[in-house]
């Protein structure tokens, strides 16, 4: 990195920290969206954008987190900061085994899709008819607001754990990108077999990939939880979330570091703000269709998403400057 | 050189046209969405502002816009009225929010809708989106006023800022089991076995064990002999529906929805089943216009029992007049009128509280009594979770091609036609 994308980054860092000060707590909860989204969005990119194996079931892994840490504290008064982690652990041993059947049986494509749909519909049908964790009803969460708890009465809490958990992720992706496994997985997913034999271990390296992955995603869960204060398997393992979580980094840009970042900035805000001024009374479902529209046109004119877009304007910008 | 350097210089014109537009997107929305701020002052001190958030799109779109109906009515009335008398005739304005089903949606839209200046929200027909907004509404401290949304745990969580005028989820099973005692207590052949069916998604399971439990508690002398499971999107019961028949039972307890309800009932039909009456614990499907059309005949003598309008109440058939009017809909339904009672409270509230502060509002909540409203049950009071314990459900019964109250008999419209004739004899 160069100096002035530093003092980019840095700008940006500030600008963000220094945001509730000055906006209404609507803003704020907007740009919680932001945050959390960009989160889950970075911790499928680590999976699916880098090695390529596009997963459509990570809303099992929010479940799994968002459940295992709320009965944790339900039960046993267990603080969510410390649940978390445990749900994390368990999201990341189940990531583990499905990847070691997907990875070691070789399934690609549209059949990894297929089993990992598979995996969190199981999941959910599962959490709907186990009585202990609330069944079809699902938990509610009582609220009592206190650090420990993960609960506050505020936006603000809220928001900087959220922007924590983005830059934590974000932070985890560049290491991975520079590291070893990075660069390795980046040949899995241009050519699998020609890497193999050049002698990448594409399974282990996967394996480890899914582990982050899933272990990333299931703390989100815990976010969602205490969040919003209710969790039912429909929701928190549907497959309506699991769509919220790739559509970001697929508009913002696979396998980039800023893309699932950028994605949930630009599509958060949008859906958002169309359905601000779009769904008035009479005219209900008309900020679906102006969303879909707009989707469809960056997906036209970006069809690789809109980082490596970004980037490259970057660079020919600099260039052009270093030149005149 | 110069010719690659082109080549890689800046941007296509596609790229351009594309930041252009983007640009001026983006920048409108970030002006739209920090507000300009002269708007919500500029507004005045005579326009009271309360935020409905209702899923008026998605999957449930249709009851979504019957609630935001409701309220917006409400709102027209009120202030055809008058406005609020004690705050110099204030006017009310209703601020709409579109939960599309989802809770994360109805959060965000309830935050935008606060910050507008809703001094008070309303809503959220589903549970899960009520339940966020409930602990948000708790969060700002400012009242929020159930129209509709049944789950108990939403006013156990001990919210000073949440009151519930619809019927919970625990009512329906005890109303329920209420209404067969009263039906088993008339009928003049012995009614012992039931069967009850139900499909399998959220709504189907979770109705399913309280009216099993309601039966149970109440000891309701009925035993369910069969009870079966089926997929909420079948096309083909057949043989669901031979399971049923084969517990020979007296009555169908049936929990279904609108699509399902078809499906079980042309299956009860082909297969003969003889029954002495389908009895419904309160579910859509079987009171809606368009199930007369599509059963015909079969439609005739179903019961049901959901939370229902009151029709002895003058209020009402005025109400429904106008709303028929204004909106072009049929009769009002069970959604539109508890959304119309949502906003009626608050403009109660606020008349008693003569502010607009959260405090106060929620005091006279507190101390709401409503005789005269337009649905089933008694005055509209608040007990301390902030539950209306006289919300209840009515019992229903399809006569002559129409809906008609049965049960309970104080509101009752006609006498209830038990045992009822069987399915192919109609």
């Amino acid at each position: 990195m160069n100096r002035n994308s530093i003092i980019f980054l840095a700008a940006v860092l500030l600008f963000l920290l220094l945001l509730p000060l000055f906006s209404s707590s609507a803003l704020i909860g907007i740009f919680i969206l932001i945050f959390f989204y960009a989160y889950l969005g970075q911790c499928w990119n680590i999976l699916s954008g880098y090695v390529g194996a596009v997963s459509v079931g990570h809303a099992l892994f929010v479940g799994i987190g968002a459940y295992i840490s709320t009965k944790l504290a339900l039960v046993w008064g267990l603080s969510p900061w410390i649940g978390m982690f445990l749900g994390g652990f368990c999201a990341s041993i189940i990531a583990l085994f499905i990847g070691y059947l997907g990875f070691r049986f070789r399934v690609k494509g549209v059949y990894f899709f297929l089993l990992t749909i598979a995996f969190a519909e199981v999941g959910r049908l599962i959490f709907l008819h186990l009585d202990v964790f609330g069944g079809p009803v699902g938990i509610f969460i009582p609220f009592k607001p206190s650090f420990i708890n993960f609960q506050f009465k505020g936006n603000n809490p809220y928001y900087y754990i959220a922007m924590g958990m983005m830059i934590f992720s974000i932070i985890v992706v560049r290491i991975i990108e520079k590291s070893n496994i990075g660069l390795l997985s980046v040949a899995i997913r241009e050519d699998e077999d020609a890497a193999q034999s050049l002698g990448v271990n594409s399974f282990k390296c996967k394996m480890i990939l899914f582990f982050i992955s899933g272990f990333m995603t299931a703390l989100g869960g815990t976010f969602y939880a205490n969040y919003f204060y209710y969790i039912q398997p429909d929701i928190v393992f549907g497959l309506g979330l699991s769509v919220d979580i790739i559509l970001r980094p697929i508009v913002g840009g696979m396998g980039t570091v800023f893309g699932p970042v950028i994605g949930s900035f630009l599509m958060t805000p949008l859906a958002e703000f169309t359905r601000n001024y779009f769904a008035k009374g009479g005219y209900e479902g008309l900020h679906m269709i102006i969303y879909g529209i707009i989707l469809i046109i960056v997906v036209l004119f970006f069809p690789r998403g809109l980082a490596p877009s970004f980037q490259r304007m970057y660079r020919s910008f600099k260039k052009n400057i270093s030149k005149s | 050189m110069e010719k690659i350097r082109k080549k890689h210089s800046f941007l296509n014109v596609k790229e351009k046209s594309f930041l252009i537009v983007a640009g001026t997107i983006l920048l409108g929305m970030a002006l739209v969405i920090t507000g300009f701020p002269g708007i919500t002052i500029a507004a005045g001190p005579k326009v009271i502002k309360i935020g409905s958030i209702q899923p008026a799109t998605g999957m449930i779109a249709e009851i979504g816009q019957a609630c935001r109906r409701g309220n917006l009515l409400a709102v027209e009335d009120i202030n055809a009225r008058g406005g609020i008398k004690s705050m110099g005739g204030a006017k009310l304005e209703l601020l709409l929010g579109d939960s599309e089903g989802k809770p994360p949606i109805g959060r965000s839209e309830a935050e935008r809708l606060i910050k507008n200046g809703s001094v008070c929200l309303v809503g959220a027909f589903m549970s899960s989106v009520t339940m966020a907004i409930a602990t948000l509404a708790e969060q700002r401290g400012v009242p929020f006023v159930i129209d509709i949304a049944a789950a108990d745990p939403i006013t156990q969580q001990g919210y000073k800022h949440v009151f519930r005028n619809f019927t919970k989820s625990s009512v329906f099973g005890r109303c329920y089991a209420d209404y067969i005692k009263d039906i088993i207590a008339h009928s003049k052949v012995p009614i012992k076995r039931a069967v009850l069916m139900n499909i399998d998604d959220l709504f189907g399971t979770v109705t399913a064990k309280f009216t099993l439990k309601a039966l149970k508690d109440k000891n309701v002398p009925i035993d369910i002999v069969a009870h079966i499971t089926f997929p909420h999107a079948a096309k083909d019961i057949s043989t669901e529906v031979a399971k049923a028949k084969a517990a020979k039972p007296d009555i169908l307890i049936p929990i279904v929805r609108i699509a399902s309800s078809r499906v079980l009932l042309k299956e009860l039909y082909k297969q003969k089943v003889k029954l002495l009456g389908i009895v419904a614990p309160g579910c859509p499907g079987f009171y809606e216009p368009e199930f007369f059309k599509d059963m015909r005949k079969l439609a005739n003598f179903i019961m049901d029992s959901p939370p229902w309008i009151n029709p002895k109440s003058s209020m009402f058939k005025e109400v429904n007049a106008r709303y028929q009017k204004k909106f072009n809909k049929g009769p009002m339904d069970t959604n539109s009128a508890y959304a119309y009672e949502g906003v009626m409270i608050i403009a109660d509230a606020l008349e008693r509280a003569k502010s607009t502060e959260p405090d106060k509002i929620v005091a006279a909540l507190r101390k709401t009594n409503i005789k005269e409203h337009i649905t089933l049950g008694g005055p509209i009071v608040f007990d301390k979770n902030g539950d209306n314990p006289n919300a209840i459900t009515g019992m229903l019964q399809n006569l002559n091609g129409r809906t008609r109250l049965v049960l309970p008999r104080e509101f009752a419209e006609v006498d209830y036609v038990f045992p009822t004739p069987n399915l192919w004899e109609r």
